[in-house]
């Protein structure tokens, strides 16, 4: 005992005895330090992560069909691919055995997909917005208001023409001629020409019909966008997913078909590009503290700010291109008479003016012009491939409104899925019902058609010495008398609640009360399924989000492969330091040795002064990483690109310091220290008594 | 009585790559118990050797060497370990004292190692050595607060607190001014006279050898004669 505590003496005392220790110590000082802040922020950005991801779309759990080919991946996989799952069977019935289960809150039944969406054309939606007031005009509500619009629509129709007449001659630089451009180049200047528009005042809608069927067509803005969405029972997604929050519109009405998009995607997709742009340019200015004139990426998108006027010019009849031109050369103190050169002095933008036309944009510009080419209440079609069918499904449905997840406003990844109504979802992962199964064998039956494999099915269609099935006969088709017999439904617009309960489905979110329970509730989910044999998987959030899950796995990879390689290079660092200490103190240890200490007491020595060493600078370090993290905690790191955003589920991360970091934090520096002092131990016991001898007569 | 070292016919070489180096060639010498000897020599003459074969901490060549009527050549170093520990001292040229124990745990050190005495009786010896040199008073101190002088008695408290029955010195007053040393050696031939502990020191300082019963003379590795100090004085009067 007195030994021991003789050896803790000489450890504390030796401790700033040499200078040497001083740097093995501020190493140990520094690497606590580093574990400490390093595990305590991993272990927050994974706390932050899964409260992102938990409370977006995953839950807790997620349950799929056994069945399924592919494993569940919530975000699709690193091909944005969605996984192909199989129909939960009896949704109901499993959703009533997961809600017996203790700590289980809620389980929300879902299903996947990727649908393609038409982001609207601009034309179209001039064309009906003329329509509409022709036919307030022929209902006989005409007023010299409404002449003066429809006059100025006219003109806008004109300019459009006029628009897309200089994109065709551009194109025409670039790419050979088409038959197609021609015919194109034809209907342009038709509707360029006096006669046309004297014609159209004669027979407005016979015009109407050629605008929309031959101009329309030759305006490509409009773009195929891909739209991932989940099928779900709306009213209980939102009451399970409580960071969910409309930002515009409306829940859909329980019963009524619906669509919600993120608002992020919303922006970012269906905005008109040059107030997106706009957006984003005074968001970095504003929010990420960035100098448009410093940053080249937000130069380049200055320079292209000009450049994007069309989308604008496009929307501005005459009437209220005059108004523009007004506001504007009093807004910018300009001369200039074109309303498209203004737009562009306006769009023109440093440092010191961006504030001040941000909002001179929204002020005069945004009021006349469609912001969104798609609007809350717009009915839009989604066409999905995907699903049980094969074939391409579609259905119309109404934009309800947009939403977003508190916290998570400005990332895409949580933005990352549309919610539609189950029975649309249905629809579009083309699920045969009975009675569509039934429908296709009854007209298979009729027609004689067969189930060919893939294999055989050339010979099927031109192999064999069959005889001649039949002869062709050229005949006229009378589609009304063929399309009159057959009645077709139209699309439902309303469902009722057995049609939500009876809707496929293709996972489930489980929602626990409590993410503490996590582990146990997977366990017992697994038993009950274990038990009632039911054909189910279950995964938890991290598994479910598939890439995104692994992108933690790989970041906590990162982490220990980093920690390794600097205890690594600590180790030897701190070995060789020990070494020279140890060589420095041949006189002692020599001494020590002459006058009776064993080998045993001198590496005793040596490693409880390492123990003392790495406690003592190891404390320390714990209370600089604990300082560290205590002003990280409080003052918070920002989140400062838009991926941050999901990964700190919100704008900030206030990362927070748990008991175990500590004690990891410790433990790795009292590891290391053990393990880079044991060959310096070794050749302390090596020196022999005779150095204490030698050194003397020096 | 058989002598309290015997040492007959010792070789002790060094080996400097491929070039051997002789340090003592076929060396004898008996000290009887109580005896106070110098080994005198000049610088290389193998004095030191010496006193690390008879201080176990360095083993011979050849030959036999015996202390306290054990063999040493037999001996592993655990065995050689525990016999410096209970049987020699230490007085080194630089005092060689642990810079961060006190004085008194500098002295208390040895005690702790053998594991003999509890807390109060190791106390008790550790003052009694330190009033015999009379370092009573300076028992906390740390050895960097001390002169040379102090720092020296301290290393000879140190030797004697486990009543060894030789105690080994090199040149211990190489480092002391005239006066201090020859105080130290005075206190070394005090606690022979009281004690009956064996003493044997190197020095190449005649006042220090003429304190000796007798002096050894080495050189080149032999010993050339044992005279009384008052001969080797002369002896190296005549030298000079």
């Amino acid at each position: 005992m007195a030994r021991l505590a003789l050896l803790f003496q000489i450890a504390v005392r030796n401790l700033f005895a040499s200078k040497m220790n001083l740097i093995i110590g501020f190493i140990m000082l520094a690497g606590t330090a580093l574990v400490i802040v390093g595990g305590a922020l991993f272990d927050s950005l994974n706390d932050s992560m899964s409260r992102s991801v938990i409370g977006s779309v995953a839950g807790h759990l997620q349950i799929y069909s056994s069945q399924s080919k592919d494993e569940l991946s919530l975000f699709g996989d690193f091909g944005g691919q969605e996984s192909d799952l199989e129909p939960i069977t009896d949704f109901p019935a499993v959703k009533a055995q997961l809600e017996e289960l203790p700590h289980v809150r809620m389980v929300v039944p879902m299903g996947m997909g990727t649908a393609m969406v038409t982001s609207g054309n601009i034309i179209d939606l001039t064309l009906a917005d003329l329509r509409g007031k022709l036919r307030q005009q022929a209902e006989g509500k005409g007023s010299p208001t409404l002449a003066a619009e429809v006059d100025s629509m006219k003109s806008h129709v004109r300019e459009m023409a006029r628009l897309i007449r200089q994109d065709m001659i551009a194109a025409r630089v670039i790419s050979t001629q088409s038959a197609q451009q021609e015919q194109g180049l034809e209907t342009i200047d038709r509707v360029l020409s006096d006669a046309f528009w004297a014609d159209f005042d004669r027979a407005p809608l016979e015009g109407m019909e050629f605008l929309e069927n031959k101009l329309a067509q030759l305006l490509t803005d409009g773009d195929w966008l891909v739209l991932r969405y989940t099928g779900t029972d709306l009213d209980a997604f939102k009451k399970a997913f409580d960071r969910m929050e409309l930002v515009e519109g409306t829940m859909p009405p329980r019963g009524q078909r619906g669509l919600l998009i993120p608002k992020f995607y919303y922006e970012e997709l269906f905005k008109v590009k040059v107030a997106r742009r706009l957006d984003l340019l005074k968001e970095a200015v504003e929010v990420n503290q960035k100098l448009l004139a410093e940053d080249p990426d937000l130069q380049r998108r200055v320079k292209e700010l000009p450049v994007l006027t069309r989308d604008i010019m496009m929307q501005l009849d005459p009437l209220k291109q005059r108004t523009l031109v007004t506001q504007l050369q009093q807004a910018l103190g300009s001369e200039e008479k074109d309303a498209e050169k203004l737009l562009k002095q306006l769009l023109t933008v440093n440092d010191q003016n961006l504030m001040e036309r941000h909002r001179l944009f929204y002020e005069l510009v945004a009021p006349k012009v469609e912001l969104y080419r798609l609007r809350v209440g717009d009915t839009v079609s989604l066409q999905s491939a995907s699903g049980g069918s094969g074939y391409m499904s579609s259905t119309n449905v109404k934009l309800w409104g947009t939403f977003q997840f508190q916290g998570l406003e400005k990332s895409p990844l949580a933005g990352v899925t549309s919610l539609i109504d189950l029975v649309s979802f249905q629809d579009l992962y083309g699920y045969l019902t009975p009675e569509k199964r039934a429908e296709i064998q009854a007209l298979q039956k009729e027609t004689g058609a067969q189930q060919v494999a893939r294999e055989d099915a050339e010979a099927a269609l031109f192999g064999g010495g069959a005889a001649l099935v039949a002869e062709g006969e050229s005949a006229n088709i009378d589609e009304a008398a063929e399309l009159g017999t057959q009645e077709r439904a139209a699309p439902r617009t309303t469902y009722t609640e057995e049609d939500i309960s009876g809707s496929v489905v293709l996972n489930a979110a489980v929602m626990l009360d409590d993410s503490r329970f996590l582990a146990d509730s997977q366990r017992s989910l697994q038993g009950l399924i274990e038990e009632k044999g039911l054909q189910l998987k279950v995964m938890n959030w991290q598994q479910a989000a598939g890439f995104l899950g692994q992108l933690t796995l790989v970041a906590k990879m990162v982490l220990y492969v980093a920690v390794f390689i600097i205890f690594v290079v600590a180790i030897v660092i701190i070995n060789n330091a020990m070494m020279m200490a140890t060589m420095q103190r041949v006189r002692e240890i020599g001494t020590l040795r002459a006058i009776g200490s064993r080998k045993g007491f001198i590496l005793s020595m040596i490693l409880v002064e390492t123990a003392v060493l790495g406690a003592a600078f190891g404390a320390l370090g714990a209370l600089l990483g604990a300082g560290i993290m205590r002003w990280l905690g409080q003052s918070g790191i920002p989140a400062s690109n838009e991926q941050l955003y999901f990964f700190f589920s919100g704008p900030r991360l206030f990362p927070a310091l748990g008991v175990g970091n500590v004690i990891a934090g410790l433990t790795v520096v009292l590891v290391v220290s053990a393990i880079s002092t044991l060959y310096p131990a070794y050749l302390a016991t090596r020196v022999s008594p005779v150095n204490a001898m030698q050194a003397a007569e020096e | 009585m058989a002598p309290i070292v015997a040492i007959e016919n010792v070789v002790k070489e060094y080996h400097l790559g491929k070039i051997v180096v002789p340090a003592l060639r076929g060396v004898t010498l008996n000290v009887e118990q109580g005896e106070f000897i110098s080994i005198a020599g000049p610088s290389g003459s193998g004095k030191t050797t010496l006193l690390n074969l008879i201080g176990c901490v360095d083993t011979a060549t050849s030959g036999q060497v015996s202390v306290a009527g054990q063999n040493t050549m037999g001996l592993n170093d655990r065995a050689l370990t525990d016999l410096r520990l209970n049987t020699l001292g230490f007085i080194f040229q630089s005092f060689n004292l642990v810079g961060v124990l006190s004085v008194f745990q500098n002295v208390e050190f040895p005690l702790l190692l053998q594991r003999k005495l509890n807390k109060t009786e190791r106390a008790k010896r550790v003052n009694e050595v330190l009033e015999q040199v009379g370092l009573a008073t300076h028992t906390k101190h740390r050895p960097s607060e001390l002169s040379g002088g102090q720092r020296q008695r301290v290393a000879i408290a140190r030797a004697l607190v486990t009543q060894p029955k030789i105690v080994l010195a090199d040149e211990p007053t190489a480092n002391l001014d005239s006066v201090t040393g020859q105080q130290i050696i005075d206190l070394m031939r005090d606690l022979n006279a009281r004690q009956g502990t064996t003493f044997i020191f190197s020095t190449h300082d005649a006042k220090v050898m003429s304190h000796a019963n007798a002096v050894i003379r080495i050189a080149d590795g032999k010993i050339l004669d044992r005279v009384t100090p008052q001969e080797a004085a002369r002896a190296a009067a005549g030298i000079h």
